[in-house]
């Protein structure tokens, strides 16, 4: 890696960075979204097409809340 | 009439009852233009939700909702997205911020870049972009109050007063700069988003005790996402989901957000409260409007959905208290977007080229919002039929600060050069496409115009990159830039590298 593509380093948890990258994946990856077009077939009582949304901000909503309960226990919020 | 509009004076009076017993005297600029970066994890919380959502959530989105159903809650996932956007940001812009005394957007962009010439081009393209939706936001509030008016007022009366109102609040966003805003972000968003989504919450129960309402009734089409052969492409969602997360940080409205919080501990701990209220209250506002639908009158008059409902839940009482809701959605995001606005016009255009006094910066800064207010409001009573379209056209423009801003904090490559050149032609290149092709490009399988010009402006940022290395001195400035964020964990001791002139 050269200098110039050196990000400032964080001591965050990988998993919490491979999190935050899943919540990209999970939001914006069409097929996705694709696959709850027009199912109403019910997943813990939604509809799958409005499941697929609460379950995506429910999943990124969670990643948020870990990070900062792991950041906070290793000193990264400051 | 007079319990509606009651209920709406009585929370004007809650809110300037607050501010004035707050006694603000802001000593210098940037205690005027972000508070003196004072405002724990709390306050920050409440202010980012109540810029972010206007009281237009309750009008446009839960007209969505209840017209084409699920494809509303594209909102939803966008506003959690940009949420993780400002927990990664939050480190280096409020080091950088909190060091060099940073006020705006283009502050930070000046600082990253070292140029004083994109100072003046993003605060330009953040004002005039901001004020299609100031004027809809105020506009918005006729709305309001011709429903809270029992019909008495006809729609122009009604704008007039809402524009009057919203006008009146302006006094104290005028004297008190952003830590007024700040304060009164966290009464209105207790009505707005608390109070809120309790309601929303009431509400669904009713429609489905009551009315025995249920996803089960709704129409299939309301579960349609467009997809393979839908109007809009397959792209459509992501376009909007993915423009709406990176673009919602690009307003000087929000961004500047993570200036007035007092360390980047508040900032990483406001985004971790901020996220469950918004997920609850957003969640909670798309399925009542998705169930409101159902509801006779809302398909003729979608916009009303939330004003239809709670009169025939609740009565007066509880439309005048849905009145409320409305009123300090909307007051957050009017305020915070004359704020910020004013302190650009004292800080990047005129105290760009002229070295100012800090109270000459403070006066200029409330002329500039006195002038804008006043600019918006005889706006808002005139009737533009095209003004949502130079919203949208505006949206799809300032989008293009995404580039420069999100690649300048999280990657040493890039320079001025690029960075204003991809912003350029990447705004030119979004309104030409939004002009010839309104809402989304259907030969980009529903890419939208804004999406298409990041594109661009992203391949010139980097081929400028790459192209045309930066000074072996600018080398060194970045890099004493990015250090000093990494390192702040270690040692409380800043570097302080000057920006070009």
């Amino acid at each position: 890696m050269t200098r110039a593509d050196k990000a400032p380093r964080s001591k965050r948890a990988a998993w919490i960075n491979a999190w935050f990258v899943a919540d990209a994946i999970v939001a914006l990856a069409p097929p996705i979204y694709w696959a709850a077009d027009g199912k109403t077939t019910p997943i813990l009582g939604l509809p799958a097409a409005v499941f697929y949304f609460v379950a995506v901000a429910v999943f990124i909503a969670a990643s948020i809340v870990a990070a900062y309960a792991v950041d906070a226990r290793t000193g990264e919020t400051g | 009439m007079l319990i509606t509009f009651g209920a709406l004076a009585a929370f004007f009076a809650i809110v300037i009852i607050v501010l004035q017993a707050s006694g603000i005297r802001d000593r210098n600029f940037s205690e005027y233009a972000v508070g003196g970066r004072a405002f724990d994890a709390r306050y920050q919380a409440m202010s980012f939700l109540n810029t972010w959502y206007p009281g237009s959530m309750f009008t446009a989105f839960g007209a969505m909702a209840a017209s084409s159903g699920v494809i509303s809650f594209y909102v939803l996932t966008y506003s959690l997205l940009t949420v993780v956007l400002m927990y990664l940001m939050a480190r280096p812009v409020w080091v950088w911020g909190k060091t060099f005394d940073l006020r705006t957007q283009p502050d930070l962009l000046s600082l990253r870049f070292g140029s004083r010439h994109i100072k003046t081009i993003a605060a330009v393209v953040g004002i005039v972009s901001g004020i299609p939706w100031l004027v809809l936001g105020m506009q918005a509030l006729g709305t309001l109050f011709q429903y809270m008016s029992l019909g008495t007022l006809s729609f122009s009366q009604a704008v007039i007063t809402g524009v009057a109102v919203i006008a009146l609040r302006q006094i104290w966003t005028v004297r008190m700069g952003m830590r007024g805003v700040v304060i009164s972000d966290m009464v209105q968003g207790i009505f707005a988003y608390i109070v809120g989504t309790a309601m929303l919450v009431g509400l669904i129960v009713w429609m489905v005790v009551a009315k025995d309402i249920t996803f089960a009734s709704l129409e299939p089409r309301m579960f349609a996402i467009p997809s393979h052969g839908s109007t809009e492409g397959p792209l459509y969602v992501f376009s909007l989901i993915f423009t709406g997360a990176i673009g919602g940080w690009c307003w000087p409205y929000i961004f500047v957000r993570l200036f007035t919080a007092d360390g980047v501990e508040s900032l990483k701990k406001s985004a971790a409260l901020a996220v469950p209220l918004s997920l609850v209250f957003c969640t909670a506002l798309l399925i009542f409007g998705m169930f409101a639908s159902k509801i006779p009158g809302v398909a003729e008059h979608p916009n009303d959905v939330w004003f239809i409902v709670s009169q025939e839940a609740g009565g007066l009482w509880l439309l005048g208290l849905a009145g409320v809701v409305v009123l300090a959605a909307s007051m957050g995001h009017t305020d915070g977007n004359i704020q910020a606005t004013g302190a650009q016009i004292a800080n990047d255009l005129i105290g760009n080229y002229w070295k100012l006094e800090e109270r000459q910066l403070i006066l200029l800064a409330k002329i500039g919002m006195l002038g804008l207010t006043v600019l918006a409001s005889w706006l808002a009573c005139l009737e533009l039929p095209a003004l949502f379209s130079l919203g949208v056209l505006a949206y799809q423009g300032i989008i293009q600060l995404a580039v420069p801003q999100f690649l300048g904090i999280f990657w040493r490559r890039g320079n001025a050069y690029g960075a204003i050149a991809g912003m350029m032609v990447g705004f030119a290149i979004a309104v030409a496409l939004e002009l010839v092709f309104p809402g989304y490009l259907p030969w980009a399988y529903g890419l939208t115009s804004g999406a298409v010009a990041l594109a661009v402006n992203l391949a010139i940022y980097v081929a400028f990159a790459y192209g045309f290395p930066e000074t072996e001195a600018e080398r060194k400035r970045v890099d004493e830039l990015f250090d000093l964020v990494e390192k702040r964990r270690a040692s409380t001791a800043p570097l302080h590298p000057q920006p070009a002139e």
